[in-house]
């Protein structure tokens, strides 16, 4: 089984994990025209390579981010949203 | 004995067929670039160039014919699906593969051996109904089956009368089959090659050249080719495929696994799937059972296998059928699915005037094989998207005209 | 047949003789012996038949993987007859067999071979008729398919699933492994050796060459502080991040190691010649292993192929075993057996330079044509060359390539936690293995983290190899794939109709598709298709490895499975009740006690109590709990007062309604919030998801199992309340409907909220699962003069679809908007921001396509079901979602989707019973009972 290693929990079987997916910046919905609005929707980020996405350790329902390699299933770092500005 | 073979026991030398030529040279220009070797584009070539006359059409493989998920699925062909539009469009497919092995010279052992999908509750049991009701209005064969139903239809099931999950019902669907994959595959790719179709495998697509608002040219890594028109029905790569041609397609990969056990002696006749344990099995002509379930939980271009997902489809089979806890496991195996939002495909027109959609298969894409080739070559044949096809727009997602078939994906695909 | 004499026979007992049968004849073995082995000591060597021409079939390896040795055990198919231990009264058949082993009538296949070409069923089986394959040919095909047969009533024994750990997973304990094992361990590693053996040793047990290390490093073994021997255990494949199956019969261990050691040695590959298949034709080492460990004799008179020196100590063995040596076949140019080759000649074996063209014999080898001349024996054994056990490294995602030069093929590591060590590494014979076991070892400490750094590896020991021999013979019957049934020819046919691309020569041939995974066929079918397609052996490789390495029951992969069920606090008061319970997700919820229209009629004229525990319950605190549900549900909550509470509708961003409940505010800062029962997992995980986003000062908690729920309904509510005790002030001034209260009842510490789902006065009664029974009991008491009743689901639902309250996921499906539902009025128009508002807007301009109403159907006519179709002119529109009969009203109550056109109360509406008749319903309010929702205010 592949290991995550959560921020707050160290390094951890995947399966304590729950993936929500690439992270989508969702544009200003007063001013977003309606397909822009669809566009984030629906399009999530899905080009082979690496892709910022959230993952929630389960036991603790701690959520954090993580850099992964959706070709390889390499993650190269996971951290604490916090850290994302 | 069939006829057939009496040639092969009865000639000196073996009658060579020659099912797939060798990749010839590529030439400058094509009137119709199939991008992706697989089930969909052969057929699309196949019906190209047997239906509508266009023979200058190059399949381009970036591996071996049909390797990805034509060669990786475990080749359910149904048309239990909820939506009217879905169901009208599988129910063509099936109809489709009811003549393939003749149309194509090539056995496909489409097999109507029947599918039985188990409710464990009243909720599934009333979504049964609902795609029996569909279904029986648009004139498949399906209907919803009791207790007694299921018991006739898969005797050695394990009913679990008390348990947590108890089987309540069934969605009895008898035109669901299976059929061999690859064949299909070979079948489309023998006959289209035979029409003037050149099968280029090991040829991969690097980028295209826009020209105002179409594709005029596709560069490979075997050269540049002009292109009349393009479509785009690479499977697991169909999003890289399409951005590269400045579409952004709804699209996200996940691996979709599957596994099977050495050759018994037949035992179980008809599909069975239950979607609350998401799992589904079905014996092969070998005697095999193939074991199936969900996709994987989060997005991965990868076929690598997991022992989780192993354990998970071990412990639904053995949950349905207890005595295969003493059947050995041969193989597992993955594909890269590319799922869209409602777990419907699109197909028809994008953005680029030239460049025709054939992707978002997700987990289903099998049993669509005939039908997506057949109506796609009439699109790209014509010019014009036919009224089968219309529900599966691209522009559906903008519209919020989705076509949800979740729950009839979830397990059986 | 007698064995030979010790000290022959290391793994048999001799003192415990075992009885059992193969076939219904009795047979004799050892404590200790495999089924092949004690077979093939009473001169058993046909073990089964093959999979398509039917033809006899034995041991070949010994080591145990082919469908050769697949033997039927009661309720157990396909068992490997070389790994199974032998035990008192084993019940052994022959399997894929018409009649019996001997005379199997299937065994006519084989004449018939010719007409019978690869991919045969490809071109024929198609007519006449389009379903004819179904009716009439698979039928045929299917009653020739399989091998094992299933029992149905077997159920498979027990099987337990555990974890381990180490620093260091060595797999494979023969000379490198254990060396490896004991480098590691001594340098204070953690280290696990797991060999598939019953005893450590590999090669070094069945040959001479090692047999001296091999006591002192199972000396250093036994010594070593933290190394754990696993015997007769598997490694069964490599996952992700070292993750790795080490099974040993009903055990499965998921173990993680931090680094691993492949020391998984090599796959002797069978020469190609016409009847290549014929008992008594085996691996060198399956001869010596039957030899050294059972004390079996091979055969009597034996013919030695040999194109690698490992040949001349086979025959070496053979004459000590006291097997006549009819001949030595080498065919390498200038190749010899050094030494070895002269002792041969002095013992009077003749040393032919050619190689094996062709067998022949019925059942067992009768003779060997070796250089044009027939060479009678009963035993052939092959040691003509080996591969890199592949299939784990290349899991792991080693490559397997192919040195021209030498013959040999390779196996090179990515970057990582891996190591390769012995033959498996090109590095066999005892000493170089030894060498490379502990070079092994080092580089994986100085990965763990020590100072050692590892010596070079040694030059890789590959003697001037030679190519695999390939003999192909016109009339067929050379195989390369034993469990396919795959000759020469076929693989040349694959080719020339144009499936020369290894993968798709697999597919369409079948080719390494059956037990053994194309164990043995990989160098020769690599060879021939090399051959054919004008490329090099190492530009066709090997098909891709994919787990299990070896056949692993599906009783011990599910072992871990334990599904999970949930009961509420109340579940015993339920079965005490006698009450029908039922599934709903994972809960177990009472169905119906007795009459459900008795359980109906006591809500509408006194009183019924609902188990709800099952529902979700969340509490939210923070300053911003307010701003935060605002922003999560449709209605607004930030101005909710303290001691109301609110209906909430929750959507996701698509506008598509996802869940429904109630937010009682409790305190400023404090919110309780309801979620449905299968919703409220995602419910909860979807708030701190967002949390995550927005980062508002707000906690959730989950208290869905800490509280218990009792909701008790009906005119006579209060009155039992009442009389239960309560600490707050029932009456409806002080307590009105969409209120709620914290204090006890019946001395039970509870959050009391006027709601409910029956259009009745109704309480809902929140207390700690703990007190749930004694809550229970106390209004069950305070509730007998009233005419209290439980009530199960199901009259449940007959009360809300008479108060035409919807059930998310019912009357709802992925895509159901709030207007489509008439519910309009849950949206606060003035809130800047909730999930989903945008995209409800871009939809409220697109249109409605459907709108959920209330459905009357004519008197005693016929009714739809659940889900049947609303027709418009004859095409679907929606569908009825819930009808159940009320036996408040006399009449069927439904909810159903009709065209937007005719959602107007009174319009005609066309539904299509199961049957097919069509029924006229008119369409009507949602609600049909109390439509001024009077009663629920009182």
């Amino acid at each position: 089984m592949k290991i995550l290693t959560c921020p707050m929990n160290g390094p951890r079987n995947i399966d304590e994990f729950q993936s929500f997916g690439p992270m989508r910046e969702a544009p200003d919905p007063e001013v977003a025209s309606d397909a822009d609005w669809a566009r984030y929707l629906f399009q999530a980020e899905n080009q082979p390579g690496v892709v910022v996405e959230w993952w929630r350790h389960v036991p603790s329902n701690y959520f954090f981010l993580a850099e992964r390699d959706i070709v390889t299933n390499r993650v190269l770092r996971t951290f604490d949203p916090g850290e994302a500005e | 004995m069939p006829l057939r073979l009496l040639k092969y026991g009865l000639s000196r030398r073996y009658p060579v067929r020659g099912d797939l030529p060798p990749t010839p040279d590529l030439r400058p220009a094509y009137d119709v670039v199939i991008v992706g070797g697989g089930g969909h584009g052969l057929a699309c070539a196949y019906y190209l160039s047997r239906y509508h006359g266009i023979r200058s059409v190059a399949v381009l493989e970036k591996g071996w014919l049909a390797g990805g998920n034509t060669a990786r699925n475990t080749t359910t062909i149904r048309s239990n699906y909820i939506t009217p539009e879905g169901i009208a469009f599988y129910r063509e497919g099936v109809q489709l593969f009811e003549e393939m092995s003749r149309e194509l010279d090539f056995n496909v052992m489409f097999s109507q051996r029947g599918q039985l999908t188990l409710a464990h509750s009243e909720a599934t049991l009333r979504s049964f109904h609902l795609r029996a009701e569909m279904g029986r209005h648009l004139g498949t064969r399906i209907e919803v089956v009791d207790t007694k139903g299921v018991e006739a239809l898969a005797p050695l099931l394990h009913m679990d009368y008390g348990g947590a999950l108890e089987i309540v019902g069934g969605l009895w669907h008898a035109d669901g089959g299976t059929a061999r994959h690859d064949a299909v595959a070979w079948g489309y790719a023998s006959q289209a090659a035979r029409r003037g179709v050149e099968l280029h495998q090991r040829t991969e697509v690097l980028a295209f050249e826009r020209v105002g608002e179409r594709i005029g040219a596709v560069l490979t890594n075997r050269g540049r080719i002009g292109c009349g028109n393009v479509l785009i029905a690479c499977g697991g790569m169909n999003y890289p495929v399409a951005l590269k041609a400045g579409v952004e397609l709804p699209i996200r990969n996940f691996p979709l696994q599957a596994m099977v056990t050495q050759p018994l002696k037949p035992f179980l006749h008809n599909l069975v799937s239950s979607v609350s344990l998401h799992t589904y099995l079905v014996q092969t002509d070998r005697g095999e059972v193939v074991i199936g379930g969900g996709s994987d939980p989060y997005q991965l271009y990868s076929t690598r296998s997991t022992l989780d997902m192993k354990e998970h489809l071990a412990a639904g089979a053995v949950h349905l059928f207890p005595f295969l806890k003493s059947v050995q496991l041969t193989r597992q195996w993955a594909g890269i699915t590319d799922m869209t939002p409602d777990y419907s495909p699109i197909m028809g027109a994008s953005p680029v005037e030239n460049l025709w959609l054939d992707c978002g298969w997700g987990t289903w894409g099998f049993k669509a094989t005939p039908v997506a080739g057949k109506r796609m070559a009439e699109t790209i044949a014509t010019g014009r998207v036919p009224a089968i096809l219309k529900p599966f727009a691209l522009a559906r997602f903008g519209s919020f005209r989705l076509l949800n078939e979740m729950g009839a994906t979830a397990a059986s695909h | 047949m007698s064995r030979l004499p010790e000290p022959w026979g290391t793994r048999i007992d001799r003192t415990r003789p075992l009885r059992f049968r193969f076939e219904g004849r009795e047979v004799m073995g050892f404590a200790g012996d495999s089924i092949a082995s004690a077979l093939a000591a009473d001169g058993q060597w046909m073990l089964s038949r093959s999979f398509k021409y039917h033809r006899p079939r034995g041991i070949l390896s010994m080591a145990g993987a082919e469908a050769n040795t697949l033997v039927q055990l009661p309720g157990q198919p396909n068992m490997l007859a070389e790994r199974v231990a032998l035990c008192e009264g084993l019940e052994v058949r022959a399997q894929n067999v018409s009649g019996s082993l001997a005379r199997d009538r299937g065994a006519v296949l084989d004449l018939l071979g010719r007409f019978l070409p690869v991919g045969f069923y490809y071109r024929s089986f198609m007519g006449p008729g389009k379903d004819a394959f179904l009716r009439v040919w698979e039928p045929m095909i299917r009653r020739r398919a399989g091998l094992g047969t299933i029992e149905p009533a077997a159920t498979g024994g027990e099987f337990i699933a555990a974890h381990l750990h180490c620093d260091l997973l060595v797999v494979g304990g023969g000379l490198a492994g254990l060396s490896a094992a004991v480098t590691a361990a001594e340098a204070g590693a953690d280290v696990i050796l797991c060999d598939e053996n019953t005893m450590p040793g590999g090669a070094a047990t069945w040959q001479r060459e090692g047999a001296a290390a091999l006591p002192g490093l199972l000396a250093r073994v036994e010594a070593a502080p933290g190394l754990r021997l696993m015997r007769k255990t598997t490694c069964n494949g490599w996952f992700e991040d070292n993750w790795l199956p080490l099974i040993r019969d009903g055990r499965l261990w998921r173990t993680r190691a931090r680094q691993v050691i492949f020391a998984t040695g090599a796959i002797g590959q069978p020469p190609v010649f016409r009847n290549n298949d014929l008992p008594g034709i085996l691996l060198g080492s399956a001869a010596q292993r039957l030899m050294a460990h059972y004390a079996v004799r091979p055969g009597r008179r034996a013919v030695v192929l040999a194109t690698e020196p490992e040949g001349y100590r086979v025959a070496l063995d053979l004459a000590e075993a006291g097997v006549e040596l009819a001949a030595l076949a080498d065919p390498r140019p200038g190749g010899s057996g050094g030494q070895m080759a002269a002792v041969l000649r002095r013992r009077g074996v003749e040393v032919i330079r050619a190689t094996v063209e062709e067998a022949r014999g019925r059942r067992h080898l009768k003779a060997v044509r070796v250089g044009g001349r027939w060479i009678d024996c009963d035993l052939l054994a092959v040691s003509a060359g080996e591969v890199p056990a592949w299939q784990l490294p290349c899991q792991a995602g080693a490559r397997l390539g192919h040195d021209e030069a030498t013959g040999r093929f390779r196996l090179s590591l990515p970057e990582g936690p891996l190591g390769l060590a012995g033959a498996v590494n090109g590095r066999g014979g005892a000493e170089a293995a030894r060498a490379d076991g502990a070079r092994a070892a080092l580089e994986a400490l100085a990965r763990l983290g020590g100072p050692a750094p590892a010596p070079e590896p040694a030059p890789e020991t590959a003697p001037g190899a030679f190519a695999l021999p390939v003999a192909a013979h016109p009339k067929g019957r050379d195989f390369v794939d034993l469990d396919e049934d795959l000759q020469v020819k076929d693989l040349i046919h694959t080719v020339q109709e144009g499936y020369g691309e290894l993968e798709l020569l697999k597919r369409f041939s079948t080719l390494g598709m059956g037990p053994s995974q194309g164990r043995h066929s990989a160098a020769a079918a690599a060879r021939i298709l090399a051959q054919a397609t004008g490329r090099t052996v190492g530009e066709v490789g090997v098909t891709t490895a994919r787990p299990p390495v070896g056949p692993e029951p599906l009783g011990l992969l599910a072992a871990g499975d334990a599904p999970v069920e949930r009961r509420t606090a109340l579940h015993g008061r339920h079965l005490a009740l006698g009450a029908r319970m039922q599934p709903a997700g994972a809960w177990w919820r009472p169905f119906q006690y007795g009459d459900v229209a008795d359980e109906v009629a006591a809500v509408r004229q006194a009183a019924g109590m609902l188990d709800v525990s099952t529902l979700g319950k969340l509490e939210l605190r923070g300053p911003e709990a307010g701003a935060f549900l605002d922003r999560l549900y449709t209605m607004a909550h930030a101005n909710q007062p303290i001691g109301r509470v609110r209906y909430c509708l929750m959507l996701n961003e698509m506008g598509t309604v996802i869940d429904d409940g109630v937010a009682f505010r409790m305190a400023e800062d404090r919110y309780y919030v309801t979620a449905t029962t299968g919703a409220v997992a995602r419910v909860y995980a979807d708030m701190l998801f967002w949390n995550a986003q927005w980062r508002m000062k707000v906690d959730v908690a989950n208290l869905t199992s800490a509280f218990a729920a009792i909701n008790v309904t009906g005119p006579r509510a209060r009155a039992i309340l009442q009389a239960a005790g309560s600490s707050f002030d029932l009456s409806t001034a002080a307590f009105p409907h969409l209120h709620g209260r914290e204090g006890e009842v019946a001395g039970v510490p509870v959050r009391a909220m006027r709601i409910g789902f029956t259009g009745e006065v109704s309480v809902e009664l929140h207390c700690p699962a703990s007190r749930a029974v004694p809550l229970w009991e106390a209004l069950t008491e305070a509730g007998k003069a009233e005419g209290l009743l439980p009530y199960g689901l199901e009259a449940s639902r007959i009360l809300r679809l008479e108060k035409g309250h919807i059930i998310i996921g019912q009357d709802t499906d992925a895509l159901t908007t709030p207007d489509e539902l008439g519910m309009g009025w849950a949206i606060s128009r003035r809130k800047p921001f909730f999930v989903g508002k945008r995209a409800l807007e871009m939809r409220q301009r697109l249109g409605l396509s459907r709108r959920l109403v209330g459905l009357r159907f004519p008197e005693g006519g016929k009714l739809p079901g659940e889900s049947c179709l609303i027709l418009r002119k004859g095409t679907p529109v929606g569908h009825v979602t819930s009808i159940a009969q009320s036996p408040t009203l006399g009449r069927a109550v439904a909810l159903g989707y009709v065209h937007p056109e005719d959602a107007v109360e009174g319009t005609q509406v066309t539904a299509k019973c199961r049957n097919g008749t069509l029924v006229a319903a008119q369409v009507m309010n949602h609600v049909s009972f109390d439509p001024d929702g009077r009663r629920q205010e009182m």
